[in-house]
């Protein structure tokens, strides 16, 4: 049973690389504004139905629904603008690139959407404000701290007011004060713009800044708080 | 821990290092093989070169140098040299005078009468159904193949044809038959000597061919650089000091060199196999030929894996190891350009003091000019990335593309800069080379002045009975593929029947021949013209003179026919005849010669050739063969080549082939390189929307930007080069803009090669499977 209001949707998701099984019949819904911890062990399959629902792979089988479309018959094309436009990411590592200043890194989902480069570096000042790393804007990746770094990351992920952020243990790679700091940072900011968070974490810590958990196992998702409703 | 034992951890790493170790090593030794077995060969190229001159000279066979072997028996020989398909094919007719007669190199014995041993080339092309035509000129039984002693190289096409009528021949004809006789070959005193000019030209080809190799291989020790840093940043984690960590990536690189130097062997042993194969503009060894110097041999075993060294323990002066596995670029410091420029003045210094000395006839002092060459180039390497720097921080705007490349750029400019040194420094010299062959190409490329309109080959009949050239030139006109002929008879007059003081040729034709030889006003059968401007002016011979036609000389008997010049005879202009002689001397129609119509003269018929029936040459030959197993048949150029100087050419285009086919691998693998290493990055881009044309454009932006600089500066120091290098051999300075533009644009075109042969590689490590982490 898949509750009302969703904006994102996946259904009997099924997703194998070669003969290894990644989904097995996996389910998730996530309401706008809401964050949603997708947790579970190494392995799991988490980070692929991650990947499946910001439409970044395709699943083998199963639907995925985004505020009424479907996803998973989508061109790339199509796919890869609904990131762009409505989707934002955080990843372990943060992934900026090393070459751009951390304001450019932040600025390059809107000029990636058309936006014009001082317009972008503005708006992205702004959100860096908001991450409290505005004072880090001319620096590279590589001269910034982990945390800060990871800051930067979320200021991207927010920067084009994205209707869904996708996490990938976006603390991993930060000790639990900076880690902590991270996620306070990018719940608050994604709630005040009701934006709803996919969050992959392994990390009981870190979901507790969620509203909801999804344990993922063997491919086979769980939703927590639907088992203690029913 | 001592340097040693730095060095020898290094190689243990590089050596024991899992995957990630071994594919680095196997990187730059690949690399570095490359570029070894690319020095060996250049370092063998002037002995294969001089192996094929040695076969050469040993089978000569004519001229001052042939020896004479008192003890031997004369061996009779006809030159018989042809063409096929625009093909050489070397061509001897042989007829031994007695048991002794010396046996050309690479055979074991003289074929007999109408028999023929035949290169292993030419075999295989007579077997063959293309060499069919071929056939019907060589009509004789093959009964064996010359030894490679005998040949220039494997695809070289000879032949050896025994022949009873040389003999006969040389008897009637004399020293007009065609037909030589030797007591040995070997040419003694062969060797020419090579002009400067030639010299400097192949000394600065050698530098312009070995520098960028010198530099890939540079650019080859730190193939996986980024990587091995991150390693080595684990080394410090656990208490190396950064010394020591340099001194082991330099053992890394020099366990790589080491390797390279044994695959560099191996490619150059399994290349060389290949060698016979290959045949540039018709230039072609034997892969036994291909045998380095042991000494420059040795000098490529010691210096490479010191350079590899060195330039590794140079490249981490910049880069700050740090623990925990994070590599930051030091503090980066602005370029400084007073020293950069000091190379490539030094070079200058050197160079300029020579000029004027190859018109002199003077000789260059060779370690300077390659001191000179070098230290100029040199400075395309020290200049580039100082130039790179100096652009790329002023560069900005554009869209994402450009944005992501101009940025990169900024943060390791000297990366790009390295990737690009050596097409740079290719292009500088050729582009040096290039001005110095345009400018001397007149001393050794030719107008032959051959009117190739008006006829395409030359058909010389030797001195024959005016019926036999009837014959003759009745075949030539009945050969398909002949459109028309013009042949003119000539015949040598003196003043007196025998030994004459004086003597003048006698062109004998029709009016239309004779239109073809002068400017003549108005002709009519019986009319005579004494031409005047030809090449040879001569005594100038009176109308009313009484000349002899054919007169006797000690050594041959003429016929001595009196004639005299008719009085009316008019002066007229001589012109170029088809092949572009100017001929002097009395013009002559059959009816004003009707008494010595008969006598034997020699006779030469123009041929014009359909120019669809590309067989039509080589049935001509056919023809002309079959009348006169001698014929000195030929096509006719408009342009002749000093084969020394489109030897050193070929030479060259190999080299500059082979180095830019290297340096483009580099690039790729380089390019490659970088692109794996920033897999999960690109992964990451594509997850927020990017486009792959966005990325694509980076990859260019980011080859294209270096290298449209590199080209800008090789063009400049090029052009500095070339004009010095004129300046040496006394020449203007001319710029020829059209091979400048082609240098550039091959050196261009190999960025585009590289950018497309990496795109299906970026296009990969865009798929999402990059951000998978188990």
């Amino acid at each position: 049973m898949i509750p009302e209001g969703s904006l994102l949707v996946a259904r009997d998701l099924h997703k194998a690389y070669g003969p290894t099984p990644a989904l097995d019949g996996a389910e998730f819904s996530v309401h706008p504004g809401e964050v949603v911890a997708v947790m579970g062990p190494s392995g799991s399959g988490k980070s692929t139905l991650l990947h499946c629902l910001a439409g970044i792979v395709t699943p083998d089988s199963g639907t995925i629904t985004y505020d009424g479309r479907e996803l998973s018959s989508m061109p790339d094309a199509e796919r890869s603008a609904l990131r762009r436009t409505e989707f934002g990411f955080v990843f372990q590592f943060g992934q900026l690139v090393p070459e751009l200043t951390c304001v450019e890194n932040v600025a390059l989902p809107l000029r990636l959407t058309g936006v014009k480069r001082k317009e972008a570096e503005r708006t992205a000042l702004h959100w860096m404000e908001r991450l409290e790393v505005a004072d880090l804007g001319h620096k590279r990746p590589g001269e910034v701290s982990g945390g800060q770094g990871q800051r930067v990351a979320v200021a991207r992920s927010l920067v084009t007011s994205p209707r869904v952020v996708f996490a990938d243990e976006p603390t991993g790679a930060l000790d639990s004060l900076n880690g902590e700091r991270v996620m306070q940072l990018l719940t608050e900011a994604a709630r005040s713009t009701n934006a709803a968070v996919v969050l992959v974490t392994h990390e009981a810590r870190v979901a507790a800044y969620s509203d909801r958990e999804v344990v993922v196992r063997d491919g086979k998702s769980r939703d927590m708080m639907m088992e203690h409703t029913v | 821990m001592s340097r040693l034992s730095d060095l020898a951890l290094g190689t243990k790493f590089a050596l024991s290092g899992g995957r990630e170790g071994w594919t680095r090593t196997l990187l730059t030794a690949v690399g570095v093989g490359l570029g070894v077995a690319l020095l060996l060969a250049t370092t063998a190229i002037p002995g294969a070169l001089s192996k094929r001159d040695a076969r050469d000279n040993a089978r000569n066979d004519f001229g001052a140098g042939a020896v004479s072997v008192s003890s031997a028996d004369p061996l009779l020989i006809g030159r018989t040299d042809t063409k096929f398909q625009g093909k050489d094919i070397r061509g001897r007719l042989l007829q031994p005078e007695g048991p002794k007669a010396p046996v050309p190199p690479g055979l074991s014995g003289i074929p007999g009468d109408r028999e023929m041993v035949v290169s292993p080339e030419l075999k295989s092309l007579l077997d063959s159904p293309g060499g069919a035509l071929l056939r019907e000129r060589l009509p004789y039984k093959v009964i064996g193949t010359i030894k490679d002693t005998g040949l220039l190289g494997p695809h070289e096409m000879a032949y050896y044809a025994g022949s009873d009528a040389l003999a006969p021949r040389l008897t009637t004809e004399g020293d007009g038959s065609g037909v030589t006789q030797v007591t040995g070959f070997v040419d003694k005193g062969a060797q020419e000597k090579i002009d400067p000019v030639l010299a400097l030209l192949i000394v600065i080809i050698f530098v312009v061919l070995l520098m960028p190799v010198a530099v890939f291989i540079a650019a080859a020790v730190r193939f996986g650089g980024d990587r091995r840093d991150r390693r080595l940043a684990a080394l410090r984690l656990v208490g190396a000091d950064r010394r020591t960590t340099r001194w082991i990536a330099a053992g890394e690189a020099l366990a790589g060199s080491a390797l390279g130097l044994v695959l560099g062997a191996v490619f150059f042993m399994i290349a060389r196999q290949f060698v016979g194969d290959i045949s540039v503009n018709g230039l072609n060894v034997f892969p036994a030929d291909i045998d380095p110097d042991p000494l420059l041999a040795l000098a490529v075993a010691v210096v490479v894996p010191t350079a590899a060294v060195g330039v590794t323990l140079l490249a981490l002066r910049g880069v700050t190891i740090e623990p925990l596995g994070v590599v930051r670029n030091s503090v980066s410091r602005k370029r400084r350009v007073w020293w950069r420029v000091l190379p490539p003045l030094a070079g200058l210094a050197l160079l300029v003091p020579m000029a004027g000395r190859g018109r002199d006839n003077g000789t260059f002092n060779q370690v300077q000019v390659v001191s000179g060459t070098v230290l100029l180039l040199i400075g395309v390497t020290a200049l580039l990335p100082w130039l790179v720097e100096a652009v790329v921080r002023r560069l900005g705007g554009g869209g994402v593309g450009w944005q992501l490349a101009v940025r990169r750029l900024q943060l390791t400019s000297g990366t790009a800069a390295r990737l690009v040194n050596g097409i740079a420094v290719a292009v500088a010299g050729a582009i040096a080379l290039q001005m110095m062959f345009s400018a001397i190409e007149g001393d050794y490329v030719k107008r032959s002045g051959a009117d190739t309109d008006r006829a395409q080959m030359s058909v010389p009949m030797g001195e024959i009975a005016p019926e036999r050239a009837a014959r003759q030139i009745r075949a030539l006109k009945d050969t398909k593929g002949v459109t028309g002929t013009t042949t003119l008879g000539y015949a040598n007059l003196g003043e007196k029947p025998k030994d004459p003081d004086h003597s003048t040729d006698m062109t004998v034709g029709g009016c239309a021949e004779l239109r073809e030889v002068a400017e003549l006003p108005s002709c009519k059968d019986g009319d005579v013209f004494l031409a005047r401007g030809g090449e040879y002016s001569g005594n100038p011979i009176p109308a009313g003179a009484r000349l002899y036609v054919d007169p006797s000389y000690s050594d041959r008997r003429g016929v001595a026919l009196p004639w005299t010049v008719p009085a009316n005879a008019q002066e007229v202009q001589a012109r170029p005849d088809p092949s572009g002689y100017r001929r002097n001397g009395l013009l002559v129609t059959p009816g004003a010669v009707r008494s010595v119509a008969k006598a034997p003269m020699r006779y030469t018929t123009y041929v014009r050739l359909d120019p669809r029936d590309r067989q039509a040459a080589d049935r001509v030959l056919n023809t002309a063969t079959a009348s006169d197993p001698l014929t000195a048949a030929y096509s006719l150029n408009a342009y002749e080549t000093s084969n020394r100087f489109a030897g050193v050419r070929k030479g060259l285009y190999i080299g500059a082939t082979a180095v830019l086919l290297l340096i483009g691998a580099s690039l790729l693998v380089s390019t490659l390189e970088q692109l794996r290493d920033r897999k999960k990055l690109l992964s990451a881009l594509v997850a927020f929307g990017t486009r792959r044309t966005t990325l694509s454009w980076s990859v260019l932006w980011q080859t294209a930007v270096p290298v449209a600089l590199g080209l800008a500066l090789a063009t400049g120091v090029g052009l500095a080069l070339g004009a010095v290098l004129l300046r040496m051999v006394g020449r203007q300075i001319v710029v020829d803009w059209l091979p400048v533009g082609a240098m550039v644009g091959i050196g261009a075109g190999v960025v585009l090669l590289v950018t497309a042969l990496s795109l299906p590689s970026l296009w990969k490590l865009m798929r999402p499977d990059g951000l998978r982490t188990e």
